[in-house]
């Protein structure tokens, strides 16, 4: 395998890499009537003159012009890859970096609650359920219709409003509805 | 409708690349149909003219494709590589000419900031590193580590610069850096080499028939001087150029009639001491119906490091260097040659110099018991195989100076020897 492998890596790649010394169109010779064996003789000796590109660009003629305009220079290209994979690292661990110092300040702010008042400290560690309804919502929930209903329910703190039509091919018949206005939660 | 043509020399070893147009694999790079020709046959000029200056040689710049480029175009093109190394040096330009491609211009200017970033955070931690030395009261661990943090800034204060990469691949590395030392070993680890290596040594089951574990740490190339000519009138008229070995291949015994030179890339700057020993692992022995280890060479004390001379000046001799002999009617013969990390950094180990008797059945488990050799901690290691030639007859003459023994296995009892000679019909 890492044989294979070395004498890829110094194999001398040209792009023009094998052609055949016979080459033909798919032309049938006269006579043939059959096409059994037309077909035969389509698949086993298929055209292999390239001349055209394929719709799909399976093959191309100029191939080498492209990859030397896309790849002017292997080490132009590694350069580039490193200062981009650079950029990356740099504000990947600027983020990771700023999480963590607000986890720490988080940290240290509920330290020192847990000091000052464990009661609050206590309080504060409580874990919310953000779809729960307090009395006065469950009230206001009461005077509502049943889509209506829905949507007060789907505005949960934090996270997106699942206010969303469904989406559908075609937009609706009755068109945007300019007059909607959202149903909010008291507080 | 298929036509079988003579492949050409620069494609005889190479797999057959599945590239554009492949119907059929056989390549004709001399064939009598000229390819049909390329709709635009300009080339990009501006790319072009920034990478012709001094100093690109940097990837395999595809010598043998352009030395295939027709005549017809009226260009030659150099079949080797520019000799370029520590004598010849040269210096590193753009490949990308400023302006022709704004990205790399973009790149550059900020690999060049990250590099001044990092320099300057490391004068930070060089300071810290001495103050913290001055003051009596210091935690070895934290200088560890503060060590450790340095070593990375080093590294990575100049990893990406591209004069340095390129210093790096074309032989002009600074083993004074330790980025060059870190590139170079990088390499060498994932570029193939030693996979190579330790693929060989595997499957040819070097390592649970000499020894339980080997981990190489730096790299050894060995060279023998090539096979003799085909042609029989130049064989004794052509003088023998030393050529570079891959791990695992068969030699002939004319070919290490004499040392090898040892080419070696250590990463380590400090100098440590190594022992020699190169050992064949297939000689037969008849008396126990199994294989025992023959000692054909053994160098212990060797200093290396990343600044001694490549290759290695082999000391005055400690035991002498006796040519591989593998006997006639023996399958190939292993040969390995194995440079061990000795206990110690500094102190010289006294090893016996052993004599010709003890050099068969010699074992090397043993051995590095004995001396505290411990082939996973580092070290180097190489392969080669060999099988018996008309050249044996005359070492076994010439250098051993004693009969030559030829194995084959016992004749197999004949079952039937009884019944034939009994009378086959009564009368």
């Amino acid at each position: 395998m890492a044989s294979t492998l070395l004498s890829f890596q110094r194999a001398h790649k040209s792009l023009r890499v094998a052609q055949s010394s016979i080459r033909h169109t798919g032309t049938v010779p006269e006579g043939t009537s059959d096409p059994r064996k037309e077909l035969i003789r389509r698949v086993l000796y298929p055209p292999n003159i390239r001349n055209r590109a394929t719709p799909t660009g399976t093959w191309l003629p100029d191939v080498g012009r492209r990859l030397q305009r896309a790849i002017p220079s292997k080490q132009a290209h590694e350069t580039i890859e490193r200062a981009w994979l650079l950029h990356r690292r740099h504000v990947r661990r600027g983020r990771q970096a700023e999480l963590e110092r607000k986890f720490e300040c988080m940290r240290a702010a509920m330290e020192k609650l847990r000091e000052l008042d464990p009661k609050l400290y206590a309080e504060a560690n409580k874990d919310e359920d953000p779809r729960a309804r307090s009395p006065q919502e469950t009230e206001v929930w009461k005077s509502l219709r049943g889509s209506e209903k829905k949507a007060f329910d789907s505005r949960i703190r934090g996270l997106f409003p699942r206010e969303m039509r469904t989406p559908t091919d075609t937009p609706p018949t009755g068109g945007w509805n300019y007059e909607y206005t959202p149903i909010l939660r008291p507080n | 409708m298929f036509s079988f043509r003579r492949v050409g020399r620069a494609y005889a070893g190479l797999p057959r690349v599945r590239g554009n147009a492949t119907l059929q694999s056989t390549p004709a790079p001399n064939s009598d149909i000229p390819p049909p020709p390329p709709p635009e046959a300009k080339r990009p000029e501006v790319k072009q003219g920034a990478k012709e200056n001094s100093a690109t040689a940097a990837e395999p710049a595809k010598p043998a494709e352009e030395s295939d480029k027709k005549a017809g175009r009226g260009r030659k093109y150099p079949s080797k590589r520019p000799l370029i190394n520590l004598e010849h040096p040269r210096q590193w330009n753009r490949p990308v000419a400023a302006g022709a491609l704004p990205v790399y211009d973009y790149a550059l200017a900020y690999i060049k900031r990250d590099a001044k970033s990092r320099r300057d955070e490391l004068e930070q931690y060089k300071t810290l590193l001495q103050k913290a030395e001055n003051t009596p009261d210091f935690v070895p661990k934290d200088l560890e580590k503060l060590k450790e943090k340095i070593s990375i800034l080093e590294v990575q204060s100049a990893i990406n610069l591209p004069s340095v990469r390129w210093k790096a691949r074309n032989g002009l590395a600074d083993m004074t850096l330790p980025v060059y030392r870190y590139l170079l070993e990088q390499r060498w680890r994932e570029e193939g080499a030693l996979d190579l290596l330790m693929e060989r040594i595997h499957q040819m089951n070097v390592v649970p028939d000499l020894l339980p574990s080997l981990h190489p740490s730096f790299d050894l190339r060995v060279n023998f001087p090539e096979p003799p000519p085909e042609n029989i009138a130049l064989r004794s008229r052509t003088k023998r150029k030393y050529q570079k070995i891959e791990p695992g291949v068969f030699l002939l015994p004319e070919q290490t009639r004499k040392p090898p030179m040892l080419y070696t890339t250590v990463f380590h700057p400090e100098p440590k001491l190594y022992t020699l020993l190169m050992l064949d692992l297939d000689v037969p022995d008849p008396e126990n119906q199994t294989f025992q280890t023959y000692l054909h060479w053994m160098q212990p004390n060797i200093s290396l490091s990343a600044f001694s001379k490549s290759p290695i000046p082999l000391p005055t001799t400690h035991t002498r260097y006796v040519p591989p002999h593998p006997q006639k009617g023996t399958p190939y013969h292993r040969y390995v040659l194995l440079l061990v990390p000795q206990p110690s950094e500094t102190e010289r180990i006294s090893v016996p110099v052993p004599t010709d008797e003890q050099r068969l059945g010699f074992n090397y488990r043993e051995f590095a018991e004995k001396y505290s050799l411990d082939a996973s901690k580092g070290g180097a290691a190489f392969m080669w195989r060999e099988v018996w030639d008309e050249t044996v007859s005359k070492i076994y003459k010439d250098v051993l100076k004693t009969e030559e023994p030829v194995y084959g296995r016992a004749p197999r009892p004949d079952r039937y020897a009884e019944v034939k000679q009994a009378k086959k019909y009564t009368l």
